[in-house]
């Protein structure tokens, strides 16, 4: 028994799925995965505030892009950056359609160029023995952006965060059943996702979210002039060197913590999170924490990432 | 030898049906699909079956020789014969019920009910066969399902034939269905619940018009009387369709109790047969029949495909006739126009002397529905459906401006309409965007010089924008056809032609992705709903000017944040 679902849910059907506008930090926290049962259902990224993410619109600055070589073929993979954190996206070698276009991002890229971008895409992730999650998105339309129409989704993705904000705050004093939910107000369309995360994830405050998107949506109404700028943080060629070589003081800092925690650890893996969240209640900021992780492992030779978002020493294990 | 124990169940099953293969090497099977191919043992048990029979040279069958158990595929029960085994048809599930039943001292779920063959034929052009399932599929099984059977087997008892579906039969739903509707012995349902369910309901209603019909059989032998009319109660009206004796007034006040809804196009229908015990009801509380008739007018965006007898008012915005030959080679009239209601927008034809002038306010009674471009096309059959209002039921609409306001979620629940104005964000740009050919004869869309009906053709230019616009929680898809593409693009034909030989289609797809992805979008249109979702058919589509500053702002006060 129990089979038969299986077969009832793959007979759903396929009627395209959505875009959830979604931040990359309430995306990347995420956790929680329903597998679609059939060879055709829909899987979805299930995040904290209940939404079911199985295609996303996202934006933000091209952080990083490049051409892989896998066994299957070229690939690409990249990051676009928002007001709350890096969403990571790839271009597989299966969608020859999309290489084009890619190439002529990565040569813009390459050149030094950054600029901002919007795209839609399926979920995808990537599990860990040990259970992590780290989600990430198939490019499936993309396209460089200017900064009105950036802002234009800073709004939407802002709108969309806070009405699932205010559905999870809803559905704290309710049973969690369907009927429930629905009765207390919250959305048709976040009532399953709600279930599967309440029942997932401890409770918590949404204030971390509700930050991002003030920071977007203040953004969005021009009160923080020249974006581009200021994402682009001038850690770019130069300030790599220092970090490297200890000249600043900063930086080296943050090159000890992570060393000092990957060490502790010896040749087991230390996912990304935490030697993030090590470097930010050491006191250094989450970009300046990325960017150096990104250093040790690219510039540095350093640390080494074996699996996706797991890091070791270079030498150890 | 481990595997054994695990799937010890799955193994007897196997061995059934094969029975000098090693127990062994079935559990080694067994775990090689759940363990490589991910495969669970329940799902893989045909699949292993089918392995084993194979390997084995033979189709083996326990016992004495029986019938070859070569997989016989059909699409009627009538091509099925009694000794058949192995069996695939695909069916529609009318009923289910279970029941725990002892087998060789052993208390298992056996369950039975009525499928019907033909599945996907609208036309009730069906037969009904009873089922037994021995395999525990209730969750495959729903009533109002389509499923297509592999491996079920024939049973004739008292020469009656039904199908068996056993452990090892699979079962693939094609169409899930709608809701389980209640065993009979439940309480009556609301006719709006009842609308929403495939199977067996019982009602209480009053019937609100009852008039004898027949039903000509498609092979041409003969007639079926039959009573067609409508039920309502408080929560709504739904169409019957009586197969049996019907003798009760319009008027009257009826308890039914077995009867069964099923959809007719669109649209749900009770239908009452045989079987099905209908008998006064007394209810002193329950609205009157003037009550149920006024609450059952229809507006426009009400209508759905295969509706009868509707109640609706309109504004007539334009009327036409034109005289065409008919089969049989007399000279026929038809008479149609638009029309408009505060809801939207659609067609009336009119199959008799019916010749209202624009701007007049009529009401219908008893209309139907039928599709038209895949758009609700009222008709009406007779004048004498038609009642001139002299009283204007609204303030005169101006049919140059009359666009409802639709959002994407209300669109795409509801039926298709015309005149609407919805707006969505482009999520997707298709790469077929662009120039296409047509076939001459059809109009089809040609790939490499070729129609799927004509073959090859001298196609016929011309251009077509197709998105996907989405709110995060709905989506359409949105066509553009070469008017509203040239005012899009600002550009004409010749002009998209001279870029996509330019820039490639590539680059033309990737011009429109440049400056329409993520981008607010306002359509004005007509927008066709089905299974295989929303399609809007844009008479314009403009994007919308971004002040993101306002919006947010907006954004601010609807979900009481400050900066």
């Amino acid at each position: 028994m129990g089979r038969g679902t299986v077969m009832v849910q793959s007979a759903r059907r396929r009627v395209r799925q959505s875009a959830v506008r979604i931040f990359a930090q309430e995306y990347s926290e995420s956790s929680l995965i329903e597998q679609g049962a059939g060879e055709y259902d829909p899987s979805f990224v299930v995040t904290k505030l209940g939404a079911k993410v199985n295609r996303c619109l996202v934006g933000g600055v091209i952080d990083k892009l490049e051409r892989r070589e896998g066994n299957s073929g070229t690939f690409y993979s990249g990051q676009i950056r928002d007001p709350t954190g890096v969403h990571y996206f790839d271009v597989a070698s299966f969608q020859p359609e999309l290489h084009a276009d890619t190439e002529e991002l990565l040569a813009r890229f390459e050149s030094g160029d950054r600029f901002l971008m919007t795209m839609v895409g399926r979920a995808r992730w990537f599990e860990s023995e040990d259970g992590g999650v780290f989600t990430s998105i198939r490019a499936e339309d993309f396209t460089v952006i200017d900064l009105e129409r950036y802002k234009s989704w800073l709004v939407e993705a802002s709108d969309a965060t806070l009405r699932r904000v205010d559905a999870y705050s809803t559905s704290l004093g309710s049973e969690l059943d369907l009927e429930s939910l629905s009765e207390v107000g919250v959305p048709s369309d976040l009532v399953e996702g709600m279930i599967l995360a309440r029942g997932h994830y401890s409770e918590f405050d949404t204030e971390g979210y509700q930050v991002g998107v003030l920071r977007a949506l203040s953004l969005a109404s021009g009160r923080t002039e020249s974006l581009v700028e200021v994402t682009l943080s001038p850690e770019s060629e130069q300030p790599d060197e220092e970090k490297i070589e200890g000249a600043s003081e900063g930086p080296v800092e943050t090159r000890q913590v992570i060393i000092e925690l990957l060490s502790s650890k010896g040749d087991e893996l230390v996912e990304y999170d935490t030697l993030v969240g090590a470097c930010t209640s050491a006191g250094v900021s989450r970009e300046e924490a990325e960017d150096t992780i990104e250093n040790l492992r690219d510039v540095g030779g350093e640390i080494i990432e074996p699996r996706f978002g797991f890091f070791q020493l270079l030498g150890e294990g | 030898m481990a595997n054994n124990g695990m799937y010890a169940s799955q193994i007897a099953v196997v061995k059934q049906e094969c029975p000098e293969t090693d127990e062994e090497d079935i559990g080694n099977e067994f775990a090689r699909y759940e363990q490589e191919f991910l495969i669970p043992p329940e799902d893989a048990l045909r699949s292993v079956i089918r392995k084993f029979q194979a390997a084995t040279g033979k189709e083996v069958t326990s016992g004495a020789p029986a019938p070859a158990r070569s997989e016989k595929k059909v699409d009627r029960f009538s091509d099925l014969d009694a000794e058949d085994r192995n069996v695939t048809i695909e069916v529609a599930v009318v009923s289910y019920s279970s029941r725990i039943q002892m087998v060789k001292g052993e208390e298992r779920q056996v369950a039975f009910g009525w499928i019907e063959d033909n599945p996907w034929d609208p036309n009730s052009n069906r037969e009904r066969w009873d089922f037994k399932d021995w395999g525990e599929k209730s969750e495959a099984l729903a009533p109002g399902s389509v499923v297509r059977l592999e491996g079920a087997s024939v049973n004739e008892w008292n020469d009656k034939r039904s199908l068996n579906i056993n452990r090892t039969t699979r079962v693939t739903v094609l169409k899930e269905g709608g809701a389980t509707a209640p065993q009979i012995g439940n309480e009556p349902l609301s006719i709006s619940k009842a609308s929403e369910v495939e199977g067996f309901v019982n009602i209480v209603a009053r019937v609100l018009s009852s008039k004898p019909d027949v039903i000509i059989r498609k092979d041409g032998s003969g007639e079926i009387p039959v009573v067609r009319g409508r039920l309502a109660d408080s929560s709504g009206s739904i169409g019957f369709l009586s197969w049996a004796a019907f003798e009760h007034d319009v008027g009257s006040l009826v308890k039914i109790v077995g009867a069964s809804v099923r959809k007719f196009r669109e649209t749900p229908e009770i239908n009452i047969n045989d079987g099905t015990v209908i008998e006064p009801y007394h209810d002193s509380a329950f609205p009157d029949i003037g009550e149920l008739s006024a609450s059952s007018k229809a507006t426009i965006a009400d209508l759905r495909n295969g509706m009868r007898d509707i109640a609706i008012t309109l504004q007539v915005e334009s009327w036409v006739q034109r005289t065409f030959e008919s089969e049989d080679g007399s000279p026929r009239v038809v008479r149609s126009g638009d029309v408009i209601d505060p809801s939207g927008r659609c067609r009336l034809t009119a199959w008799c002397e019916f010749d209202p002038e624009p701007g007049d306010f009529i009401r219908i009674e008893g209309g139907r529905v039928q599709f038209w471009q895949g758009s609700p096309d009222l008709v009406i059959d007779q004048v004498e459906q038609v009642v001139d209002l002299s009283d204007p039921p609204w303030k005169k609409i101006d049919p140059e401006d009359h666009w409802v306001d639709l959002d994407l979620t209300g669109l795409v629940n509801g039926g298709s309409r015309r005149g609407i104005r919805t707006s969505g964000t482009v999520v997707a740009v298709r790469s077929d965007s662009g120039i296409i050919e047509r076939c001459p004869e059809c109009r089809r869309v040609l790939r490499d010089s070729s129609c799927s009906e004509h073959g090859s053709q001298r196609g016929q230019e011309d251009l077509r924008l197709r998105f996907v616009i989405d709110n995060g929680v709905s989506n359409a898809s949105l066509l553009m056809g070469r008017e509203p593409a040239e005012a899009f693009l600002g550009m004409e034909m010749s002009g998209v032609r001279d870029r996509i030989a330019g820039d490639g289609r590539d680059g033309f797809i990737a011009s429109l992705r440049a400056r329409a992805l993520a981008m607010p979008i306002i359509v004005y249109g007509r927008t066709i709903v089905d299974d295989q979702g929303a399609m809007v058919l844009a008479d314009t589509a403009e994007l919308e000017k971004l002040d993101s500053s306002e919006a947010a702002t907006e954004v601010m006060n609807r979900w009481g944040v400050v900066l």
